[in-house]
C-alpha cells in the first residue's frame, strides 16, 4: 500500500511492454492486455481516493516515494498526491480504461498504437504525481513522443501537420520551462530541495533580479511569464491555442480524448503546483491579466465554436472556452475561485470525454463529421428519430458541458462565478455571456443534427452497441452523481486548496 | 643524456595509446603492402578493430591517471583529453565497422580507409592534449592533410574529388591565418608554452592586449575550422555530403571532438583572466556559438538528403558544445565531456542506419525512408529513438546533454545564450522529426526490406543505441566520471 503510486505509475507501462512481447497477429490478446492494463490501473486510483486522508493538504505527507536519482544534481525520484492531483489521477485512470474500450475498432497497427497508448498513460501519470521538477519535466515531455505518433499515424486526413504542429508547439513552451527550472535551481543554492517543487514554494524569489537582453527584470516575473507560457500552450490560453483545433480533429477518438480529458487539464494544474506557488508574489502581480486571458479564451472560443461545421472542431473549440473558466477561477485565488477550478477541470475532463467519444461513434457509422457539409448540404439530419439511445447519451453529454443544473458542469461553473464575483465584476459579467453562446453553439449544432428531416445517409446507421453502451455508462453516472452530489471530489481536494489561496493570501 | 633518455621513457609510459594507435596504423600498411589474400579486407577490419579496441582499453584504464606532462611540456595528459580520445578512439571504430559493412567505398583489396582514418585518430589526439603551439600545430596538421585524402577517397566520384579539393583548400587557408597568429602570440610572450601563460596574461599591457587579440582570433580561425563553427563552416556541408558516408560518419565525430577538445583547452588557457583580452574574445566567442546553433539548425530544414541534414545539424550541435566553452570552469568541460560521450553514440546511430538505407538504393533523399517502419521495424525505431534524442527530449541521452551544457550557461549568467540554445532545440526538433515522418507516417514505396542489415549487424545497432538510453536515464555514473576527469585539471 505504501508504494501505490509506484505501481499506479509504471503498471501501465510494464502493459506496454508485455505489448510488445506479443505476436501482431494477435490482435485480440493485444486489447485485453491493454484493457487488464488499464483497469488495474484504474482500480489502483480507487484504492488511492479510498485510502486518501482528505484532512491533510501537503503533498509529501501522505503515499510519498523518494529516492534519489542523479545526487550530483540532486534530482530525485519523488511522488507524491494531495487533493489538487487526486482528482485528476482519478480522470486519468478512468478516461484511459474507457479509451481503451472505445478504441476496440482499431485496426492499424493493433500492437503500437496500444503500447503507445499505455505509454501516454504513464506519462500522464507521471506529471500528476511528480514532486520533483526534473521528474515533472521528464514526463511533460516524454508525454509528447507517444501523443506524436498516435496523432500521427492512427489520425485524420491532415494528421501529419497536426502531429507536428502539436509536436513544436508543445516543445517550445517546455524549453521555456526547462530554462525557468534550470534557474530555479541555481537560484535555490543548488542543494537538495533545489528541485523539490514543494520547497521551491512560498515566494522565496520575490526579491532577486536578473539581467537578461540587457536590461534587469524581476526574476520571479520573468520567469513567471517563462512557466506561463509553457503552461499557457498546453492549457491552451489564447494567443496559443491554434495548434488545438488541428490536434483535436485530426487524432483519433481515444487520443483526443485523452487530449482534451487530460492533457489541457496539465496546464491549468501546471499553474496550480508550479507557477502560482513558486512565484504567488508575481502571480497576484498578473492576476488580472490571466483572468483577462481567461475572458478571451470563453469568448473568442465560444465564438469560434459558434462557427464551425465539423461537429468535433466545435467541440474543441469548446474545450478552449472551458478551459477558459478555469483560467479565470484560478486567477480570482479565492477558495471558491479555486476550488470550482480544479472540479472544473474534473466535470470537464468528464463532460468533454463524453463528447467526444459520441463523436467517435458517431463516426464509426457515417465516417464524416459534416455538420453542414462544405458543399452547403446537410451532413446529418434527423438522428434523433433513428438513434433513440444514442440521442439519449448525447444530450447527457451535451447539458453536462452546457452547465445546466443538476449535472456536473453547472457545480464547477457556478463556484467560478461565486469566488470571481468579488475579484473581477466586470469579467464576471462578460463571463456569463460566454456561457450564453456555450448553450447556443451547443443547442445549435444539437438542432442541426439531430433534428429535422431524416437524410438518406443517415437511415442506415445501427445505434450503439453494448460495448459502446458500457463505456459510456460510468461517464453518465460520474457527470450526474457529481453534479447533484460533488462533495466526494471537493472534500478532497479542501485541505490542498485551501493552503494554496493562503500562501496566494499572503501576498494579494 | 641519461637523464634526457629517461625523461623519454616516462614520457612514453604515459603516452602508450597514441603509440599503440601509430602501431596498428603501421601495421594495417605493412599487412597492406605483404599480405595478399580475397580475405584481406576482413583481416584489415579485424585487425584495427582489435587494435583499436586495445587502445580503447588502456585509454579507458588511463582515466584514472594523475594529470601530467610529458615529453618536456609538449604534451599533457589529463582525465579531460583522456576521455575525449576514448570518445574518439570509439568513433573511429564505428566508423570502420560501418565501412566493413556497406559497399559505398568499393576498393576490392585497399584498405587505406582504416589506414586514414587511424591516422586522423592520431592527429586528434595529439591536438587534444597539446600543450604548446607547435603540438597544437602538428596536430591540427596530422588531422587535417590525411582527412583532405579521406574525402576523395571515392575516386571516381566527382562530388567526392570536389569535397577533397575544396576541404584542403579551405585547410590550407586557414591552417596558414592560425599559424600566423600563433606567430603573433609567440611574440607577445615569448614561448611557445601553454604552461605558465596564465600569469603572463594578467600582466599584459594595453598594447600587448591590442596585438594579442587579432592574433588570437586568427588563431581561433584554424580551430574554428576544424569543429566548423560559423563563419567557418561553409565547406562542411559539400565535403559532409561529397565524402563517402563513413567518411562522414568519421568527419562528424573526430576532427569534431578534437578540435573542441583544443579550443577549450585554449580557452582555459586564454580566458581565465577578468581583463580586456578575455572579455572581449567570451563576448565574441558567445556571438560564435549563438550564430552556430542557429545558422547550422536554420539551414539543416530545407535539405533534401538525410546525410546533408545530418552535415548541418552537427553543426549545430558544436555550437551548443561551443556554449560550454564559454562558460568556462569545471561545470563547461564536464557538460561538454558528458554533451560528446553522448554525442558520439548518437551520430552513430544515425550516420548506420542512413548508411544501410543509402547502401540499399545508392542514395539518401528522404523518399528512401518513406515506410521504413514497416519494412525494418528495428532501424526506423532506432533511428527515431537518436533524431529525438539528437533533438534533446527526454528521457534519452541528448537531453541530459543539452540539459548539462544549459545549467552550466544559466549557472553563469548567460541567460540570452541559453535561450538560444533552448529554442534551438526546437528548432531542430522540426528537422529531426521530419525524417521520422517519413519512416513512419508515409506508405512504404516498395516491399523490399534493407539488405544486408544482418543479425550481427542489428545486435551492433541495438549495441550502439543502449548507450542512448542509458545515458538518459541512469546517467548519476557518467556524470560522476566526467565530474572526476574535470576535478583533476582545475
Amino acid at each position: 500500500m505504501h508504494r501505490l503510486l509506484d505501481y499506479i505509475l509504471w503498471l501501465p507501462l510494464l502493459g506496454a511492454l508485455l505489448i510488445l512481447f506479443i505476436p501482431s497477429q494477435k490482435k485480440d490478446l493485444i486489447r485485453w492486455s491493454a484493457l487488464g492494463t488499464t483497469l488495474l490501473t484504474f482500480i489502483l486510483t480507487v484504492l488511492l481516493y479510498l485510502g486518501f486522508d482528505e484532512s491533510v493538504a501537503g503533498m509529501q505527507e501522505q503515499f510519498s516515494v523518494k529516492f534519489p536519482w542523479i545526487e550530483q544534481f540532486n534530482i530525485f525520484y519523488s511522488l507524491g498526491v494531495d487533493g489538487i492531483s487526486l482528482p485528476m489521477i482519478l480522470l486519468t485512470g478512468l478516461l484511459c480504461f474507457l479509451c481503451v474500450l472505445s478504441s476496440w475498432t482499431v485496426e492499424k497497427s493493433v500492437k503500437a498504437y496500444f503500447a503507445l497508448f499505455l505509454m501516454l498513460e504513464c506519462s500522464v501519470m507521471g506529471v500528476f504525481l511528480s514532486m520533483d521538477f526534473f521528474l515533472f519535466y521528464v514526463f511533460w515531455e516524454v508525454m509528447l513522443i507517444p501523443m506524436f505518433f498516435l496523432i500521427g499515424v492512427w489520425g485524420g486526413e491532415n494528421r501529419e501537420y497536426a502531429a507536428i504542429k502539436f509536436f513544436l508547439y508543445t516543445f517550445a513552451g517546455s524549453v521555456l520551462m526547462l530554462v525557468g527550472m534550470i534557474a530555479l535551481y541555481f537560484l535555490s543554492g543548488k542543494n537538495v530541495d533545489s528541485f523539490n517543487i514543494l520547497a521551491l514554494q512560498g515566494g522565496k524569489f520575490s526579491n532577486e533580479i536578473l539581467n537578461v537582453f540587457g536590461t534587469t527584470l524581476s526574476f520571479s516575473k520573468f520567469f513567471f511569464v517563462m512557466l506561463f507560457i509553457g503552461f499557457a500552450i498546453k492549457v491552451p490560453v489564447f494567443p496559443f491555442h491554434t495548434w488545438l483545433p488541428h490536434a483535436h480533429v485530426q487524432a483519433p477518438t481515444a487520443v483526443s480524448v485523452i487530449l482534451a480529458g487530460v492533457l489541457l487539464k496539465m496546464g491549468t494544474y501546471g499553474f496550480l503546483r508550479i507557477a502560482f506557488p513558486i512565484f504567488p508574489e508575481a502571480s497576484v502581480y498578473f492576476k488580472e491579466a490571466i483572468a483577462w486571458l481567461g475572458l478571451v479564451n470563453i469568448i473568442y472560443g465560444a465564438l469560434c465554436a459558434m462557427a464551425q461545421t465539423d461537429v468535433k472542431k466545435l467541440i474543441a473549440y469548446s474545450s478552449v472556452s472551458h478551459m477558459g473558466f478555469v483560467m479565470v477561477g484560478l486567477a480570482a485565488m479565492t477558495i471558491q475561485g479555486t476550488n470550482g477550478a480544479v472540479l472544473q477541470m474534473f466535470n470537464h475532463g468528464t463532460s468533454t470525454a463524453m463528447m467526444f467519444l459520441m463523436i467517435g461513434i458517431l463516426y464509426e457509422r457515417s465516417h464524416h463529421r459534416w455538420i453542414v457539409r462544405p458543399d452547403g448540404t446537410k451532413g446529418f439530419g434527423g438522428l434523433y428519430t433513428q438513434l433513440p439511445v444514442f440521442s439519449v447519451i448525447f444530450i447527457i453529454s451535451m447539458f453536462a458541458s452546457m452547465g445546466l443544473p443538476g449535472l456536473s458542469g453547472f457545480i464547477s461553473e457556478a463556484l467560478i462565478f461565486l469566488g470571481i464575483y468579488q475579484e473581477f465584476t466586470t469579467i464576471t459579467v462578460l463571463a456569463v455571456v460566454g456561457l450564453l453562446i456555450g448553450a447556443a453553439y451547443l443547442l445549435w449544432m444539437f438542432k442541426r443534427m439531430f433534428f429535422g428531416e431524416v437524410i438518406d445517409s443517415v437511415k442506415n446507421y445501427s445505434d450503439m452497441n453494448a460495448r459502446e453502451i458500457f463505456y459510456m455508462i460510468p461517464l453518465c453516472v460520474a457527470v450526474v452523481v457529481f453534479g447533484i452530489y460533488p462533495s466526494p471530489i471537493l472534500n478532497i481536494m479542501k485541505a490542498s486548496v485551501g493552503s494554496l489561496v493562503e500562501l496566494l493570501g499572503r501576498f494579494q | 643524456m641519461i637523464n634526457l633518455g629517461l625523461n623519454y621513457l616516462n614520457s612514453l609510459s604515459v603516452y602508450v595509446p597514441e603509440a599503440l594507435a601509430l602501431v596498428v596504423m603501421v601495421g594495417l600498411v605493412f599487412l597492406e603492402a605483404t599480405y595478399n589474400h580475397n580475405e584481406k579486407r576482413r583481416m584489415t577490419n579485424y585487425f584495427s578493430l582489435l587494435g583499436l579496441l586495445s587502445v580503447a582499453i588502456v585509454l579507458f584504464l588511463n582515466l584514472s591517471l594523475e594529470p601530467t606532462t610529458a615529453f618536456f611540456n609538449a604534451v599533457t595528459i589529463d582525465p579531460f583529453s583522456t576521455l575525449m580520445k576514448l570518445m574518439m578512439t570509439l568513433g573511429t571504430m564505428g566508423a570502420i565497422y560501418l565501412n566493413s559493412v556497406t559497399k559505398e567505398i568499393n576498393l576490392n583489396t585497399k584498405n587505406e580507409f582504416n589506414i586514414l582514418v587511424i591516422g586522423v585518430l592520431i592527429g586528434g589526439m595529439i591536438l587534444s592534449s597539446a600543450n604548446n603551439m607547435l603540438t597544437l600545430y602538428v596536430g591540427v596538421e596530422t588531422l587535417s592533410i590525411l582527412s583532405y585524402v579521406l574525402a576523395s577517397l571515392k575516386r571516381s566520384n566527382e562530388m567526392s574529388s570536389e569535397a577533397g579539393l575544396k576541404y584542403s583548400l579551405y585547410g590550407g587557408v586557414s591552417a596558414g591565418l592560425m599559424l600566423f597568429g600563433l606567430s603573433h602570440i609567440f611574440g607577445v610572450f615569448g614561448t611557445i608554452q601553454f604552461t605558465g601563460l596564465v600569469d603572463q596574461l594578467n600582466q599584459l599591457n594595453l598594447n600587448q592586449t591590442l596585438v594579442l587579440i587579432p592574433s588570437f582570433l586568427l588563431f581561433f580561425v584554424g580551430l574554428g575550422y576544424k569543429i566548423a563553427c560559423v563563419p567557418f563552416h561553409m565547406w562542411s556541408p559539400d565535403v559532409y555530403e561529397g565524402s563517402p558516408l563513413p567518411v562522414t560518419t568519421f568527419f562528424s565525430i573526430v576532427p569534431k571532438l578534437a578540435g573542441i577538445t583544443a579550443v577549450m583547452r585554449i580557452s582555459m588557457i586564454f580566458l581565465g583572466g577578468e581583463g580586456l583580452f578575455s572579455t572581449s574574445i567570451v563576448g565574441l566567442l558567445v556571438i560564435v556559438s549563438a550564430l552556430t546553433m542557429t545558422v547550422g539548425n536554420v539551414t539543416a530544414i530545407g535539405q533534401q538528403s538525410v546525410k546533408r541534414m545530418l552535415a548541418y545539424s552537427s553543426i549545430s550541435h558544436a555550437g551548443f558544445m561551443l556554449m560550454g566553452v564559454v562558460v568556462l570552469g569545471q561545470e563547461g568541460v564536464s557538460a561538454i565531456s558528458y554533451y560528446s560521450m553522448v554525442y558520439v553514440f548518437m551520430t552513430l546511430v544515425a550516420f548506420y542506419v542512413v548508411g544501410f538505407v543509402s547502401d540499399h538504393y545508392g542514395n539518401d533523399d528522404f523518399n528512401r525512408f518513406n515506410g521504413l517502419i514497416k519494412r525494418n521495424p528495428l532501424m526506423a525505431i532506432l533511428l527515431t529513438v537518436s533524431m529525438l534524442s539528437l533533438s534533446g527530449i527526454p528521457p534519452l541521452g541528448g537531453f541530459v546533454a543539452k540539459f548539462n551544457i544549459l545549467s552550466a550557461a544559466v549557472n553563469n549568467k548567460f541567460y540570452t545564450l541559453a535561450f538560444i540554445g533552448g529554442l534551438n532545440s526546437v528548432v531542430s526538433l522540426y528537422y529531426y522529426i521530419k525524417i521520422v515522418r517519413y519512416m513512419v507516417f508515409n506508405d512504404e514505396e516498395s516491399t523490399d526490406s534493407i539488405s544486408g542489415f544482418n543479425p550481427l549487424n542489428k545486435t551492433v545497432l541495438v549495441a550502439l543505441s543502449l548507450p542512448i538510453f542509458i545515458f538518459g536515464i541512469k546517467w548519476s555514473g557518467f556524470l560522476a566520471i566526467t565530474e572526476k576527469a574535470v576535478i583533476s585539471i582545475f
